[in-house]
Parts: C-alpha cells; structure tokens; sequence
C-alpha cells in the first residue's frame, strides 16, 4: 500500500505492520486493538500461504480417502495412529485444514475492512496546493530554469502534461507562480480489491457447494430407469424427485484399441412421462433442475442365463432360463435355484455366473460356473454338471451426478479474479506535478511525479517528460 | 520430413543457442550474444514449424487434435514458450546477456523429449476426457506461467550472483553489460507478474473443464494441488513484496522455490503420484 507514497495513508498504514508492545496485558481495549491488527496484517497472510503450502504437499504425499485397512497395510500401526489423529488421510477436508481457510478468509476480509477506508479517503483527498520543498525530496523529481516567461511556460508544460496523462488542473499558486496536476488511472487502485473479494466469492461458493450440494454416482442399465445416488463421501443415497431412463450405451475404439468416445442416451422422467432426451458423452453433460450428469464409466450386468443342468449318476439333463438373483423352483428336487453374482473376469478364466441351490431356511450351496469351459471339472452344483447355454447381458451407464449451487458464484469469482489481476498488474494510478515561478531571467520548474508502480519504463518516461518540458528552452533560443 | 525430425534439429538449435549465450557472457562479446538472440529466434521459429507440422500430421492419421496432449508435446511447446516469452523480453529490455539459463532450459526440455526413452514421440488418439477446447485453453495458459517463472528462476539466480558481487565490493562496470541489481529485481516481478497470471488464468481454464467433464471444478487432485503450491509461492512473492524488508534476495529465493515447485508439478506428479493427470506419462 505504501507505494503512492502520501501523507494519509503513511500514517495509518505504517503501523499496521509492526507490532507495538502491549502496555500492559490487564488493558482489553489495547488488547483487542492488537490482535484486530495482527489479524489483518500481511505477515499472518504470509504464514498461511506458508501452512497451506506445506498442507497441500503433505496431502498430496498420504493417499487420500483411503480407509484404515488400506493404511494398515502400507504403513506401521504407530504411523497410522498419527495419519488418523491429524486426519492426514482426508486432509483437504479435515477441519483444522478448513480452519486454516478459514482464517485465510478472516485475514483477508479484516485487511480489506482495515485498508478500503483508507484507500477511498486517499482518492477522494484533492491537494489544494503544491509545496515545492516536499516536491523536490519525491523520488522523481527535477527542477530546472528554462528562458521564457512565466506564461509560456504554462501554457508548454500544459500541453506537455495533457498528452502524457491527460488534462491537469490548476491549484492554487502565488501571482508569480503557477501549480499543476494531472492525474490518471486513479480507479485502478480499487482493482487490488476486487481480486481480494473475488477470492471470498470464490470460497463463499465452494461454501454453498459443499452445504447445499452432493456429488455421487448413479448406475442406470440400458432400457431401465433409477433415482437413487450414492454419494461419495458418506454412506447415504440421494432420491432424485425424477427419473433417469437410458435407453442406449454406446462406446467406440480407435483403430489402436483405445476407447475414442462413450456416449449415453438418456431421457428424465417426471411421474413417467419423458420430460427430456438428450445423448451426454465424457465432457457433455446434461443437466435437469440443477442436477448434472456426467458420463463417467459403464459396465455389464447379468439379466437372464440359460443354464444345463446334467445329472452325473442319472444322465438326465434339463435346461432352465433363470433370471439373476430371482430364486426358482429347481426342477422336482423340492430345492430352489438362483443366479447370485456374475463377474466378468473370474480370476482370468473369462465369464462366470455363481449358481447356488438351498431348501427354504437352509444355508445355500453352490459355485463359480466358468461360462467359457463349460467342461471344466469345477462346473458342479449339488451333483450337478453345470453348463451355461447363453447369457442375456445389459449393459449400464456409469453416471457421475452432482448438483452444486455453488458454481455460477465460483465462476463468477474466477471471472472477477482475472479482471482484477489483470488491471492491478498492468494499469497504474499516476500522478504528474508541475510548480513554476518566474525567476528573472526565465522561469523556475519542478516536475514530480508518482506512480502505484515505480518502475524503469515511467521513470524513462518521466525523464522523457522533463526532456519535453524543457524543449521549450530550446525553441524560446531558437527564437530569440 | 516429418515433425519428429524437426524438432531434433530444434534441440540441436537451441544447444548452439546457449553455447552462443553463454560464450558471449565469459568473453564479454556482444557479437556472440546477438549472434545468440538470432539463432534463438530461428530456433524458436524451427520449433513453431514442428508443433504445426505435427498439427497437420496428427490430421493425416485421422486423430485430428492440437499438439498438446502428452508429455513429449507439451515438453516441446514448453522449450518454445521459455524462448518465445524470453525473447520477447529481450527485444524489450535491450539486455542480452540473460539468455543463458533461459535457453538451456529449452535444450534440456527438447533433448528430454527427443532422446528419453520414457517419452514416446507417437502421436496417439485422444482420451474422450481430453476431447476439450478447454484443453487447448489449458495447456497453453498453464505452459506461459510455467515458461515465465523459468524465466524468473533464471533472473533470480543471476540477481542473487550480481548481489554477491556487489557486496563483495566489485565494481560494476566491468560487467556493465550485465543488468543491475536493482534492473534485475524489477524485471523479474515484472516476469513474475505475467507468470502469475496466466498461471491463474491455466488454473482457471482447468477448473472450468474438469467441472464440464467431471463435475467437479476442484478435486485435489495431486497436479491439481500441486499447481495451487505453485499458485502460493508466487501469490505469497507478490505480497512479500508489499512487506517492507522482503523485497530483493528474499523475493529471487522464494521464486526460485516457486519454480522448483513447477517443476514437480510437471515432472514428480507425472512420475511419483498418480491421479486425473497421470496420463501424461505416456
Ligand atoms: C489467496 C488470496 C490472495 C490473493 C490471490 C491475493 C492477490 C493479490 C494480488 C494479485 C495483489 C497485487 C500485488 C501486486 O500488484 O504486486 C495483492 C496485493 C495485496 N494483498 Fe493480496 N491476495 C490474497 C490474500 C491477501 C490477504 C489475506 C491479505 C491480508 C492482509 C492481502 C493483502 C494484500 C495487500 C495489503 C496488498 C497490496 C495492495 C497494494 O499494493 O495496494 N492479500 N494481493
């Protein structure tokens, strides 16, 4: 802040920074006074990028979201002891990391409550007159004696000012004298704030999302419909007030074997009527009433399978058609059969259905039929040899479904972010004084100016400017 | 020709442009240096030319995508922006003699991705995840900051050798055709403030994407968090630079830091973590 050096904001600022001893610990006023500095001072902001920092790598070093089981297999119970007590394991969403925004937030808000004041009490300060002993101690400044009167002078160093930062106004000056100031750009010191609020926006947004949203997965087979999500981070479904139907699943290859495309097509349902068809492929969601659904996987599921049952001592045989986890009568054993699991890759040995075979209250007996070695020696169910004939598949979607209120906010606070970076780091509040008196012969000048960035390129410029000013000199020669 | 050869002629390229660089600085010739800044502008323009034959070519195979989607494409169109932005720093401050570090980078990037047998030059298909507009808005923007703090890391570390010098009493007239110390500090915020931003904006278009694709603008995922390490650095230079008594040595270190935390979010992630990104290890 202390970089368009004025009086106003020297005073106030300054303090901020350092910390004054407390007179005496019993003195609350002083007390709270302190710590209101200290929360919204830079050095604290510092110190929280530094922890965050070192938070976000640790985080990225632990594998997260994993449960204790998986932790214990990769490191000593002592260690995983200290991974769940500092909830290393779920950092970004573990509280004292959350707490640690938190305070970031806090810091920022009571910096900008702190600053903002000052800052507008600064631009709204107009001089009134020049001084120009405290002109020439600016670190830009020069003063030089140019021939020509007081007038001309005036009326040179007037337009010089208006095409290098627009027009100047007049302060009040003595009758010899003349004081000038022109000034630009003096909005782009409220842009700092607008990057400090759009950060709050941001976090205001994710926020919301993270109250009033959910985020979870949602398997919809071809042909079906289902309102159920399973969230991610808890244990809980969502019912969607509607339905999602698929009517086709779809994913193609490139000629390497890669997968190219996965597309679903999908239709929502209110109270069974279609409200809704639209395809959604990976990066082409579709979303309804706020709910988002994105391609995110698919898979196959078991429907019906048409299974032959042999006899070993008997030699009948029969087939059956049995639909999965729908238990049948099993032919006239007075026993009941059912498809239990299906897997797509047992072990390696490609496709197969678990079959089992139980009396009503009985522990079911049964086993993993290999579908592709039908004459596999483990291919048995209560003395029976088991061949599956045919299977029927379906296949499903995998649909990743979230619904966040929080997005617009957080884009918003992205779009807002880069407008003001981009006017804080390029645009700049400057300030050109001119102060002259007629001093026979000629006239006295000194030009100052100040910048929100002090840098080579305007201190080129401001020497440009005096060569400028001082031109007049040569043409007044010339002349005379 | 194909673009593969290209680009091996780029490396070659940009090696002679250090050796000129930095044969310029030990002998003090400023006809080394602008013989350098000319083979690094060819070696730029080589290295354009590849990226675009590889455009075309990646239509020829029927793959159609910009050439931005594996770890050897973007290594390549890294060393360009580290040239690229360099250059165009170069031109505007009139200084010559900062080109050394800058331009090893780019060899370094180039012959990494030209030679490494862990980097496959093939051009393959897209990912259906990385079917994206936003993926070119993404790689491109993230790639700018990147290539600015490199820039800035190379600042930083002459900044730190001038100040050592200066301490140590030598005068600078010497090596006037070195910048100043106090030039040094300055074009390195400047380097680090368009760093910043694009690294902003790159941080942005990634957040944007994955909530179109995924559904979800931040994931902490490890690339993800990593670049918000990078993000932090940098953010905590600028208002380190606000505090009286940080500006300086502390600001080159911290920036150096800062680009040793771009190169793990380049390099370590890809090989030592795994998540979203790790596709690039292909
Ligand atoms: C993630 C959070 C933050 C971001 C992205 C951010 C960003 C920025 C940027 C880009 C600048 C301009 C720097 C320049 O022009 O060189 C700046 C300046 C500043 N920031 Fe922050 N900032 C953040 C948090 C904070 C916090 C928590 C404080 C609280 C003290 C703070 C205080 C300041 C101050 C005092 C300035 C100088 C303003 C001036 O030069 O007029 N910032 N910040």
């Amino acid at each position: 802040m202390d970089r368009l050096l004025e009086r106003p904001e020297i005073d106030h600022v300054k303090p901020l920074e350092v910390n004054e001893p407390m007179s005496s610990s019993a003195n609350l006023p002083s007390l709270f006074s302190s710590s209101w500095r200290r929360l919204g001072s830079l050095r604290l902001t510092l110190f929280l990028f530094f922890i965050l920092t070192i938070g976000c790598v640790v985080g990225t070093l632990f594998p997260q979201g994993v449960g204790q089981r998986e932790l214990l297999s990769q490191f000593s119970p002592r260690i995983v002891r200290w991974i769940l007590a500092l909830q290393l394991h779920d950092l970004y969403h573990s509280p004292w990391f959350q707490a640690l925004l938190g305070l970031l937030s806090i810091n920022l808000i009571v910096c900008t409550i702190q600053r903002f004041p000052k800052t507008v009490a600064l631009l709204q300060h107009r001089e009134e007159f020049l001084d120009p002993r405290k002109l020439s101690k600016f670190s830009l400044s020069r003063s030089f004696t140019v021939c020509g009167d007081l007038a001309r002078v005036r009326q040179h160093a007037e337009r010089v000012v208006r095409d290098a930062v627009g027009s100047p106004r007049h302060l009040h000056a003595p009758q010899d004298s003349f004081a000038l100031l022109a000034e630009s750009g003096r909005w782009t010191r409220y842009m700092v704030y607008v990057v400090h609020v759009s950060v709050l926006i941001i976090f205001f947004g994710a926020l919301l999302g993270s109250l009033y949203g959910f985020k979870g997965m949602m398997n919809v087979v071809e042909g079906e419909t289902n309102n159920r999500v399973s969230l991610f981070r808890e244990h809980k479904q969502v019912v969607l007030p509607f339905q999602v139907r698929c009517d086709d699943f779809d994913v193609s290859f490139y000629d390497t074997g890669a997968p190219k495309e996965f597309r679903s097509d999908l239709a929502i349902l209110e109270d069974g009527r279609e409200v809704l068809h639209r395809s959604i492929r990976v990066n082409d969601p579709l979303t309804y009433k706020g709910v988002t659904f994105y391609q995110a996987s698919y898979g196959a599921i078991l429907k019906t399978a048409k299974v032959q049952f042999t006899d070993k001592e008997g030699g009948t045989s029969f087939a059956m058609d049995l639909s999965f986890r729908a238990p049948v009568p099993f032919g006239d054993t007075g026993r009941l059969v059912e498809l239990v699991d299906f897997a797509e890759d047992f072990n390696g040995f490609g496709k197969a259905v678990a079959i089992v075979t139980y009396k009503e209250g009985e522990q079911p007996k049964g086993s993993w039929i290999l579908v592709d070695r039908p004459h596999f020696h483990g291919n048995r169910v209560a003395g029976y040899a088991v061949q599956v004939l045919d299977l029927n598949q379906a296949h499903y979607t995998g649909l990743q479904v979230k619904r966040d209120p929080g997005v617009t906010i957080v884009i918003t606070g992205f779009i807002l972010l880069l407008i003001g970076l981009v006017t804080t780091f390029y645009t700049q509040h400057r300030k050109i004084y001119v102060w002259a008196q007629a001093s026979n012969p000629g006239t006295t000048v000194i030009l100052a100016a100040r910048t929100t960035k002090k840098s080579l390129a305007f201190e080129k410029e401001f020497q440009h400017l005096c060569e400028r000013v001082r031109a007049l000199d040569a043409t007044a020669r010339k002349e005379s | 020709m194909n673009s593969s050869q290209i680009l091996a002629y780029t490396t070659f390229a940009y090696l002679a442009t250090s050796f000129l660089y930095l044969a310029g600085v030990t002998f003090r010739s400023p006809k080394a240096l602008r013989a350098a800044s000319w083979t690094a502008l060819a070696a730029v323009i080589i290295n354009v030319a590849g990226i675009l034959l590889r455009w075309k070519e990646s239509y020829d195979l029927g793959y159609g995508h910009a050439p931005l989607s594996n770890l050897y494409e973007s290594l390549v169109f890294g060393a360009a922006c580290v040239m690229g932005i360099y250059l165009v720093m170069e031109k505007k401050t009139g200084h010559r003699a900062l080109g050394v570090v800058p331009s090893l980078l780019a060899f370094l990037a180039m012959a990494y991705a030209s030679f490494s047998p862990d980097v496959s030059s093939r051009i393959q298909p897209l990912l259906p995840a990385l079917k994206s507009n936003w993926l070119i808005a993404h790689v491109i923007t993230c790639f700018l900051g990147y290539a600015a703090f490199a820039i800035s890391f190379a600042i930083s570390l002459v900044y730190l050798w001038q100040r050592r010098r200066h301490e140590a009493g030598h005068a600078s007239g010497r090596l006037g055709f070195i910048p100043g110390v106090r030039e040094l500090d300055e074009y390195n915020y400047q380097v680090i403030l368009f760093g910043f931003l694009w690294l902003s904006v790159g941080i942005i278009t990634g957040s944007v994407w994955a909530n179109s694709a995924w559904g979800s603008y931040w994931s902490w995922d490890p690339k993800e968090t990593w670049s918000l390490i990078t993000w932090l650095i940098y953010a905590a230079v600028l208002h380190a630079r606000v505090v009286r008594g940080w500006q300086g040595p502390r600001v080159a270190w911290l920036s150096m830091a800062g680009f040793c935390s771009v190169l793990f979010t380049y390099f370590g992630v890809n090989f030592l973590l795994s998540g979203l990104h790790s596709y690039a290890t292909k």
